[in-house]
């Protein structure tokens, strides 16, 4: 029998988790507040109410991570806090507050105090998610993030596709919990412990589990296939289109940014710690199985079939859908450049990417309001709105790659952490492809621009109100993204690239 | 005595046979099921996996997936009631508002 | 004694779940999950897990399929029909599972010799070693889970809800 790990002490992992606790509390406090004191307020004074105390949990939560110790850990490896984690734990909090500052005009439900605890609890399940290495607590805040981004989809009960969109996502989602999950358990019958770094020890020790070489095969393949589908990667995309399409766009734009950060971070983190001793290699002369040539498939074929089918939609929202599965397939290029700069660049370019999306579907929220949904609709966009056109510009211009902005740079730190991963350019098959593709989705972004900016106004259609609340997230997003892409060492520094 | 291997084979079949179902079936409350019952065939594994090892975090995770499950199973049902409000119709094939 | 109980409720958990899938009406397919999450229970008993098995009838075929049945009766569920897509999804769906089923059996049983054997009653975890784990070392993911069922309920009735 093992000996029993040594105990918490709960005052330390109190010390430890009072950013989340921080942001838990506000949730508590809204819902308290929504349900009692403002029952019978009007939906302004409690979406206002809703968006300031949100907004200040999510603050108070900045400062505690500022101050709290830059190296520290729980045992059994429950917590396990660098200065990377809490970087990317101040990023899902910026993005927490982009995304509340954008839903100061929704008009959709009237369960606002719901709509918003979701929001902080679903940032707090994220929090927990980027700063653990056990698989339990993996597990448990990785379904916690789903369960709450499931609501979040569904949250719409005035349009049918919102219901039908939660249902997809639900089935698909609880089917890859069942992958995942099944993934878990064969790691943890190879290495007989739960804890990221343990199991790295057992697999690269004399003596793994019974059947050690197939079952660790099946467990990476099933372990690829419940995060591909966290992450939208092919072919486990299907219920990205229509979740993207049907769900409210704040929780839209939630679903694209936040949770792609926090997924891509713990699916790097499983692979490279865990799995480290059997990454394998997917260089074209110097085969060897492992994750790495299982990735690179799954890369591959997202870059292919995201950006393809992208050219093919009419639907903004569909279009971002497609986008962001081979933006999947360039991100995961950084998990399989399997170093220390693959995960930094892997970081710059997601953080960045999530920025991007917010904003642009910050832009298509404040569009429907006036029933904007297809790409031809746009039309005389730059006459009638020209600030928010000049976002799009910026957002899609950024998502395609486009120097300077931050885009640009993403995908290059991304190609050449990638590059250097193998010796002999082993992968540059991988990046010639993902480089086409780039150039392919630069087709379907500029087709957007130009309805936008091109296409012949239709006559007479008054200038376009938008929320002063809106306009001012809108314009915050688009300059970070500018000034992150022309001083790149900013966020870079922090990520731990010189 | 029973290997233990034959519990994980038994589980095998139980985790295939929800993965047909969820593929097979067409009302969507058996879909679901099917997803339960993977659960449920991915639990008998972690149980195995803690008699194998003789060490407790096997039999923790399944008390967590009991949990989480639960969950799942109200928040599930709940999205299942809002689209058969909407659609009336509790067929997968019909639940297609959006094109693939 | 050991091997029959494993043979009778290993059985009847595979009978449950073929009756799942072969069902058409959904109640049918509701009632045979109970019948395997209960055999489930059996072999968790065999397996050395008290609590589990424990949790396993009270949870598993107590709560949450009552819960199931009961939408079902809500909604009023009929038998399913035979469309267009479910006979690609067999296309799909079975060779898949197959697939799968084959690649699992055929590891478990060629390396079916390093697997331990079990004695019954030679490692039982007791509920107190259970909670013992459970509150000192596991206490985050327990509060974190705390969280997660009071979004269970919040969404449940958001989503449940008819909207005036």
């Amino acid at each position: 029998m093992n000996p029993m790990p040594v105990s918490v002490s709960y005052s330390e992992l109190l010390r430890l988790t009072w950013p989340e606790i921080a942001v838990t509390l506000a949730g508590i406090l809204i819902l308290a507040l929504d349900l009692t004191v403002l029952r019978r307020a009007s939906l302004a004074a409690r979406l206002r109410s809703g968006v300031a105390i949100a907004c200040a949990g999510c603050i108070a939560a900045l400062f505690l991570l500022g101050y709290s110790d830059a190296f520290a850990s729980l045992p059994g490896s429950m917590l396990v806090i660098t200065p990377l984690t809490h970087v990317v734990q101040m990023a899902l909090l910026a993005l927490a507050i982009f995304t509340l500052l954008l839903s100061f005009s929704i008009r959709f439900t009237s369960h606002i105090g719901e709509y918003f605890a979701l929001i902080l609890f679903a940032t707090v399940a994220m929090m927990f998610l980027v700063a653990t290495q056990n698989l339990l607590l993996i597990f448990v805040a990785l379904e916690f993030l789903s369960l709450s981004l499931y609501i979040l989809t569904g949250f719409d009960k005035h349009s049918r596709q919102s219901a039908e969109a939660a249902l997809k996502y639900f089935l698909f989602g609880g089917m890859s919990a069942g992958f995942l999950l099944f993934g878990m358990s064969l790691l943890y019958g190879l290495s007989g412990s739960i804890e990221l770094p343990k199991i790295a020890a057992a697999l690269s020790g004399p003596a793994p589990g019974p059947g050690y070489d197939p079952l660790l095969w099946v467990a990476i393949v099933m372990v690829a296939i419940g995060f591909g589908f966290k992450i939208a990667a092919a072919p486990f995309h299907l219920w990205a289109p229509d979740a993207y399409q049907g769900a409210p766009t704040v929780s839209a734009g939630f679903l694209a940014s936040s949770s792609k950060v926090a997924s891509f971070f713990i699916f790097a983190q499983v692979v490279a710690v865990a799995l480290a001793p059997v990454a394998g290699s997917g260089a074209a002369r110097a085969y060897t199985p492992g994750w790495v040539p299982t990735l690179i498939l799954i890369a591959a074929l997202s870059m292919v079939v995201g950006n393809l089918a992208a050219l093919a939609q009419t639907s903004l929202r569909r279009l971002l859908a497609y986008s962001a599965i081979g933006h999947a397939g360039y991100m995961l290029l950084g998990i399989i450049a399997h170093s220390p700069r693959g995960l930094s660049a892997l970081l710059y370019y997601v953080i960045t990417y999530a920025l991007a999306v917010v904003g642009a579907f910050g832009v298509l929220g404040a569009l429907e309001s006036e029933g904007i949904d297809r790409i031809a609709d746009l039309a005389g966009l730059s006459k009638r709105a020209p600030g928010l056109a000049l976002c799009l510009l910026i957002f899609l211009l950024s998502l395609a790659g486009i120097p300077p902005l931050s885009g640009f740079f993403a995908k290059f730190y991304i190609f050449s952490a990638a590059l250097e991963s193998e010796p002999h350019l082993g992968l540059l098959w991988l990046i010639l492809l993902a480089v086409a593709m780039s150039a392919v989705s630069l087709y379907y972004y500029l087709r957007v621009l130009k309805a936008a900016y091109v296409a012949p106004a239709p006559l007479d259609q008054p200038k376009l109100r938008i929320a002063p609340a809106t306009r001012l997230t809108l314009w915050i997003l688009a300059a970070l993204v500018v000034l992150v892409g022309c001083a790149p060492s900013l966020l870079l520094n922090s990520l731990g690239i010189r | 005595m029973v290997p233990i291997s034959w519990y994980l084979i038994l589980s095998a079949v139980l985790f295939s046979i929800g993965v047909a179902a969820f593929f097979i079936k067409r009302n969507i409350i058996t879909v679901f099921m099917s997803i339960e019952l993977m659960l449920n065939a991915v639990n008998l594994t972690f149980v195995g996996f803690a008699q194998q090892w003789h060490e407790v975090s096997g039999q923790i995770f399944v008390f967590f997936v009991m949990v989480v499950a639960a969950a799942e199973a109200a928040v599930g049902l709940a999205i299942i009631i809002a689209v058969f409000r909407a659609r009336s119709t509790l067929n997968v094939d019909q639940i297609d508002l959006m094109k693939l | 004694m050991h091997l029959a109980l494993f043979l009778i409720f290993g059985a009847l958990c595979v009978a449950g779940a073929l009756n799942l899938l072969l069902q058409r009406h959904p109640i049918n397919s509701a009632l045979s999950l109970i019948v395997v999450m209960s055999s489930l229970a059996v072999l968790y008993l065999l397996l050395g897990a008290e609590f589990l098995a424990a949790a396993q009838v009270i949870v598993y075929s107590g709560a949450i399929m009552v819960l199931f049945t009961f939408v079902i009766m809500l909604l009023n569920a009929g038998r399913e029909e035979r469309t267009r897509g479910s006979k690609m999804a067999y296309v799909i769906g079975f060779p898949g599972a197959a697939v799968l089923l084959a690649l699992l059996a055929d590891i478990f049983i060629t390396h079916s010799g390093e697997f331990h054997r079990v004695h019954a009653g030679e490692y039982v975890v007791s509920t107190a070693a259970l909670s013992g784990v459970l509150f000192r070392d596991l206490l985050l993911p327990f509060e974190v889970t705390s969280i997660l069922i009071l979004i269970a309920i919040l969404g449940a009735v958001a989503l449940a809800r008819k909207e005036h």
